[in-house]
């Protein structure tokens, strides 16, 4: 699960200064063709910077995103909701290895992933610093934002480097489940008793403002993504996946009764675009830099496995039929 | 900051502080998974696990790759073990860059094509040689191609562990498990009664 913006570093296209023209010339001729990036082509250094980047914040998006909802698990109301809920929190891990496998194709091992980001030198997705108070905020989370890192990681399976698209491919097939199955779940809750649908409009009231800050900072405040885009490491620009959330996840929240807490909320019928009131972006940069709700708690949770596998995975190297470690293929 | 809501994080006095730097290794050594949707397709790379052995990694590939959709078959190798080729571009056949070896004995290898960047390697045989070299040599003569092949890998077949026929049944209730589908969570009726009744 992940939406989009604060991905990359400032790009400094100086130092492309540095690199083999010639080189350089056949590899975006290349991209400019159609045709993927494989692990062993040669890359600029800067398109493998930017890639680690986004790839590692993706992959720790899955694991910090299964926390909020695999907290709801043993609460999920009846056992058909734990199952499918167990089963998708396990999907989201599972996403997070197969993103860490395909980040290591560019030369970063997981040890270094890890360590970044439990000791906080690495992002993830700013919607999970916020709380889940009830199982309705669950469900928003499986429906809505599941909805909107599915329109970004369409997008960018459509992308250059082909470890990483063929990751997404398989993601994106098994985020279909996770979309129907929280979409069920909130038009139960929207559907249903009074006390229900009061609880899944506020878990909505919390999550709006949050949900439109997933896509990330508005572009014209972004706008260092031009080589990133010629490159093909970013597909659609932070405006444009909002955009088509909105436009495809509006009219199907409205269906269930619910009121969207924004009043300017509409489509401009002349523009095709949706208007929103814009969310807080100076809290966006506050939660980023580590001063949410739950940001803590989710590193101290992470640290906290860490600490408690450590002596499960120093028992099995010390049997280890193999202790050789090579960059994956692929 | 808000104070933890659930009752069992609370309970595990979490960690806090500075962690110190991951030890190599700690996150063991990866193995390649080829997997077989249905018989009698090839085995394709799927990607891989991080595990201390063939069996290790034959267990993590049956959960991360075949816990979702239907399955045949597994075969998992360590990366260190796997050869690769170069990438060559589009029009050329990376067995170009090889002799043809006629004296084709010695150990199994197990051959895997790639014929379009973007794809996955595909299983595309065996062949018997002395050496790895002469095992791309004797793939060239033997292995039947149709289109050209841009990157090869190869791995002896003994250093790969594969799932036999009885492991088959691990499969068999994948089907069962619809709550892992979306065909199962259909919303249209309750939506219509909803809308009926407003």
């Amino acid at each position: 699960m992940y939406g989009g913006g604060y991905l990359f570093e400032k790009t400094n296209v100086s130092e492309l200064e540095n690199e083999d023209q010639e080189q350089l010339a056949l590899f975006e001729a290349r991209i400019e063709r159609g045709e993927k990036i494989e692990a062993q082509d040669w890359m600029p250094a800067l398109y493998r910077k930017q890639l680690i980047r986004m790839i590692e914040q993706h992959a720790h998006s899955e694991i910090i995103g299964a926390l909020p909802e695999g907290t709801w698990i043993t609460r999920a109301p009846g056992f058909k909701r734990k199952l499918g809920l167990m089963a998708k929190v396990q999907d989201e891990v599972g996403h997070g290895q197969l993103l860490y496998s395909a980040a290591e194709t560019l030369g970063k091992s997981r040890e270094a992933m890890i360590d970044d980001l439990i000791n906080g030198r690495s992002k993830y997705s700013n919607i999970f610093n916020y709380p889940a108070y009830t199982w309705a905020d669950s469900c928003f989370i499986s429906w809505l934002v599941d909805a909107g890192a599915i329109v970004n990681q369409v997008a960018n399976s459509k992308g250059s480097y082909a470890p990483y698209c063929r990751a997404l491919e398989r993601i994106c097939i098994e985020e279909a489940f996770h979309l129907k199955f929280g979409h069920h779940a909130v038009t139960y809750l929207a559907t249903g008793t009074p006390k229900q649908k009061q609880m899944m409009q506020e878990a909505l009231n919390r999550w709006w403002a949050p949900m439109l800050q997933f896509f990330g900072p508005p572009d014209k405040e972004s706008a260092h993504s031009e080589i990133l885009m010629r490159w093909k490491v970013k597909i659609l620009s932070n405006d444009d996946t909002r955009q088509q959330w909105l436009d495809m996840y509006v009219p199907k929240i409205w269906e269930l009764g619910l009121t969207i807490p924004d009043e300017n909320l509409r489509k401009n019928e002349a523009t095709g675009k949706w208007e929103y009131t814009e969310p807080d972006w100076e809290e966006f940069v506050k939660v980023i830099n580590g001063d949410g709700l739950c940001n803590k708690e989710r590193l101290n949770v992470r640290k906290t496995a860490e600490k408690r596998g450590e002596w499960v995975r120093r028992a099995i190297l010390s049997r280890a039929s193999n202790k050789e470690y090579v960059t994956p293929l692929a | 900051m808000i104070e933890i809501l659930d009752p069992r994080l609370k309970r595990l006095h979490l960690q806090t502080g500075v962690m110190p730097a991951k030890p190599k290794l700690d996150q063991l050594p990866t193995y390649e998974v080829f997997l077989q949707v249905k018989e009698p397709r090839p085995f394709k790379h799927e990607g891989c696990v991080h595990a201390t052995s063939l069996e290790m990694a034959l267990v993590f590939a049956k959960e991360q790759y075949s816990r979702r959709g239907i399955c045949s078959g597994i075969w998992v190798a360590a990366t260190k073990d796997l050869i690769v080729t170069e990438y060559t571009d589009n029009a050329t056949d990376v067995y170009d860059h090889f002799n043809s070896v006629g004296d084709c004995k010695g150990k199994e290898y197990s051959i895997f094509h790639m014929i379009k960047r973007g794809t996955q390697h595909s299983y595309a045989g065996i062949v018997n040689a002395d050496s790895p070299e002469n095992a791309l040599g004797c793939a060239k003569s033997l292995i039947e191609r149709k289109k050209p092949v841009l990157n090869v890998w190869l791995v002896e077949t003994a250093a790969m562990l594969k799932t036999a026929e009885e492991d088959k049944a691990i499969w068999e209730t994948t089907p069962e498990k619809l709550f892992r589908e979306a065909i199962d969570y259909k919303t249209a009726e309750k939506l219509k009664s909803f809308k009926e009744k407003q």
